[in-house]
């Protein structure tokens, strides 16, 4: 599936597998593929991002990112909603910590727990390669960039698309600095 | 932001969408207390059989989902 993907886009992939791989991760995930392309430079990908003026946000991310993964990796519209029924998330995870210590909510246990070994990509992750693929389709580009994923990012439901539009970074802002306004879809 | 606030205001309401997105958080947040409290009783001893029945599952049941590949 990689053959189409440019040399930026391959990057921003091997990228996500070496911040899974820092963070101790057991799968690589959209999040990894997110923070892999906070560090990109000179592709296009990183110049939208500079564009919508994300480049000063990459602590934020990060940041928020970080904050996600301890609360069980439930994204902050999750955790609102289940405040809505009564359920305190950052209480319980700020519980579970005290007596089995900070990071143990987080999905795929503790960082120390998980330093070597293969590392497969998760279904969240191929779900924004395979989106990154209809987006390059979508508008007729042959070759998949760095910016075809970050698209895919914005479209597909999660954890990084919440990050990136509390940040500026949606669909249509990422395809006007793109594309130009006149691409932009109506509304 | 203004999407996670609008979720919240909207959590009582009838929406199919925000009491399904709610269950299936809530269902992410389970899972990952019962991965703590499991990875707790296996460090300290506890069998896998001692821990399925206090979860109210099968022997086999809990070793797969949680047992080292």
């Amino acid at each position: 599936m990689f053959e189409r993907f440019t040399k930026e886009a391959r990057e921003v992939v091997a990228g996500a597998v070496e911040q899974a791989e820092a963070a101790g991760a057991k799968r690589v995930d959209a999040e990894h593929l997110l923070l892999s392309l906070l560090d990109r430079e000179g592709s296009r990908g990183s110049f939208a991002l500079v564009a919508l003026g994300f480049a000063e946000h990459k602590e934020s991310v990060r940041r928020a990112l970080e904050e996600t993964r301890r609360r069980a990796g439930l994204s902050q519209a999750e955790t609102d909603a289940l405040a809505g029924l009564g359920i305190d998330v950052t209480d319980i995870v700020a519980r579970v910590e005290e007596a089995h210590g900070a990071g143990s909510m987080a999905p795929g246990g503790l960082a120390e727990d998980r330093k070597s070994g293969h590392r497969p990509f998760g279904k969240g992750a191929k779900d924004v390669l395979a989106a990154a693929l209809r987006a390059a389709a979508t508008r007729r580009d042959r070759r998949i960039g760095d910016e075809h994923i970050l698209l895919a990012l914005t479209l597909r439901p999660g954890v990084p698309a919440e990050v990136l539009a509390d940040h500026g970074v949606t669909y249509d802002s990422l395809t006007r600095v793109l594309y130009g306004a006149g691409e932009a879809t109506a509304g | 932001m203004s999407g996670a606030t609008e979720l919240a205001d909207r959590a009582g309401d009838r929406d199919p969408r925000v009491g399904l997105r709610a269950v299936a958080a809530l269902r992410r947040l389970l899972e990952q207390l019962e991965a703590v409290q499991v990875r707790n009783a296996r460090n300290q001893g506890w069998s896998w059989q001692e821990i399925a029945n206090e979860l109210g599952v099968s022997r086999q049941a809990v070793h797969k989902k949680h047992g080292r590949h």
